[in-house]
């Protein structure tokens, strides 16, 4: 091939720089330093900054990034660092403070020049989201209040069919106490409903709202396995917990975990025949990682649906056969959720001999010395 | 025993946590709005609010703005709402609310339960 003459390196240099600078989205590039080297009109536009106050400025330092919250991002969780770090491409959410003080939402996606394997710069491509975010705030917001409308009316039938139930309006017959546990699981089902489309549109749009505190793991699930006692009472099913140490803490948001846990435990009973058995336990993976076991003696998981299980809108064959209720989309909600909660979800299950599923959560260390032994959990 | 206060502005709803919580013999007030609970807070201590956040006149974050938590360190809140996972949550957490729990989920047997514990301090505290 023919050596390119100056003239016509020229030529194609500026034809660069032209193209660089026609890109709709922001394109921004750094050295292995993080100091930019370019950076598009697009760029420069979105930042606020000329290219003269950008070629040469550390890249952190003059486009600072903050979480949902206001929060400013540390810089070891930027993007540029992580696709810097792991060599990979990283997409994320996040927003600037614009040069008039207003938070300016921006989607970026964040790649690693490579040379030789190694990292020797960055390119990050960013675009104001301002349009998007609106729409999937009120998107949100919609779902949100639709949601909360629908529960209204779905708290009082709860609280006054329990409370008739508990005998508060005295004593009822057979028949009279049959009907209203029809309504309250017909109540709870459709709370499950509104929930797991609640949490979907939420862990989707990216815009859950994750309280983490130390709580309490064994409260959460005796509270959980108490509302799904009637359920289970039904179909003369036997729910037991064990937790050898009731003051196993975990850092977790407890509407979440609770939201979690009676997921599995509602799957359980479902796919549970009569007489069965349901244990949920806690044990210790290590120092910093606390594991929940819920195990059925249900109708397992066939073994060619198992990379699914997780899937949107997944329902394994046996289950489909058996005409029980749902939509395939509680598991999906429960790894959506999990995620969120910085654990992990996972499960073992043979088709006829129930299943075995398994959430990670990380440990409160901030209490007393623990004492009890960890019990190793394989994963 | 203790003093609770609900600010709950379904009355239906009101009037059912009121007989649940006196029959677990603990002493109750109510009110329908942040501004009737902060007029009562004027003159009256309680152990725990059972605040809704949703409310016409007054929403139980404005209260929980108004009251100051910090200043009233006695007083435990539980927010008893049916917005999970939402922003107004999180900021009740960072006003010092204790824990929040869901109306629609929640039989009246796990109220008492969660009101119980949490005035029994065993597993909550102030963030």
């Amino acid at each position: 091939m023919a050596r390119a003459t100056r003239k016509e390196y020229e030529g194609q240099s500026a034809l660069t720089d032209v193209m660089f600078n026609s890109i709709g989205d922001g394109a921004v590039v750094t050295d292995e330093y993080g100091r930019i080297t370019a950076i598009n009109q697009s760029a420069r536009k979105i930042i606020g900054v000329s290219e003269k106050e950008a070629i040469g400025a550390w890249f952190p330092k003059l486009f600072r990034a903050y979480d949902d919250l206001g929060r400013q991002i540390p810089l070891i969780e930027r993007p540029i660092t992580r696709a810097f770090v792991a060599g990979q491409i990283i997409t994320s959410r996040i927003h600037y403070r614009a040069k008039d003080g207003s938070m300016v939402p921006i989607s970026t996606t964040t790649s690693p020049i490579m040379l030789n394997e190694q990292p020797i710069g960055c390119i990050a491509i960013i675009r104001d989201i301002t349009k998007e975010y609106e729409i999937d705030e009120m998107k949100s917001n919609f779902i949100s209040l639709a949601s909360h409308q629908l529960r209204t009316p779905l708290s009082s039938i709860k609280t006054y069919s329990h409370m008739l139930l508990d005998g508060f309006m005295g004593p009822l017959t057979k028949q009279q106490d049959k009907a209203l546990k029809t309504i309250i699981s017909a109540t709870n089902r459709m709370n499950e409903t509104i929930s797991t489309l609640l949490n979907i549109s939420r862990i989707e749009s990216g815009s859950i709202a994750v309280s983490k505190k130390p709580i309490s793991i064994t409260q959460i699930i005796e509270e959980v396995i108490s509302e799904h006692q009637l359920a289970a009472t039904d179909k003369n099913i036997v729910c037991s917990v064990k937790c050898p140490d009731r003051s196993v803490k975990v850092i977790s948001d407890s509407v979440i975990l609770k939201e979690v846990i009676g997921n599995l435990i509602s799957n359980a009973i479902k796919y549970t025949p009569p007489s069965g058995i349901i244990k949920v336990s806690v044990s210790l993976k290590n120092e910093r990682i606390a594991v929940i076991k819920v195990s059925d003696t249900g109708m397992g998981i066939p073994k060619e649906s198992r990379d699914s299980v997780f899937s949107k809108f997944f329902r394994a064959d046996n289950v489909i056969k058996q005409e029980t209720s749902g939509i395939g989309l509680g598991l999906y909600m429960v790894k959506g959720l999990v995620k969120e909660l910085g654990g992990d979800v996972w499960f073992e299950s043979q088709e006829g001999n129930g299943s075995d599923f398994y959430i990670s959560l990380p440990l409160d260390n901030s209490g007393s010395r623990r004492t009890t032994k960890p019990k190793l959990v394989k994963k | 025993m203790a003093n609770i206060l609900i600010v709950e502005d379904d009355k239906d709803l009101n009037a059912a946590y009121k007989v649940i919580l006196e029959n677990e013999k603990h002493r109750v007030k109510t009110a329908f709005n942040g501004l009737e609970a902060l007029n009562l807070l004027k003159d009256y201590t309680p152990n725990l609010i059972l605040l809704d956040l949703l409310m016409p006149i007054m929403g139980g974050l404005e209260l929980l703005e108004k009251y100051d938590l910090k200043a009233h360190p006695k007083v435990k809140v539980l927010i008893f709402t049916n917005m999970e996972n939402s922003p107004e949550v999180t900021k009740a957490y960072n006003l010092g609310a204790l824990r929040c729990i869901i109306k629609s989920w929640t039989a009246p047997q796990n109220l008492s339960r969660v009101v119980n514990e949490t005035l029994s301090n065993k597993t909550l505290t102030k963030a």
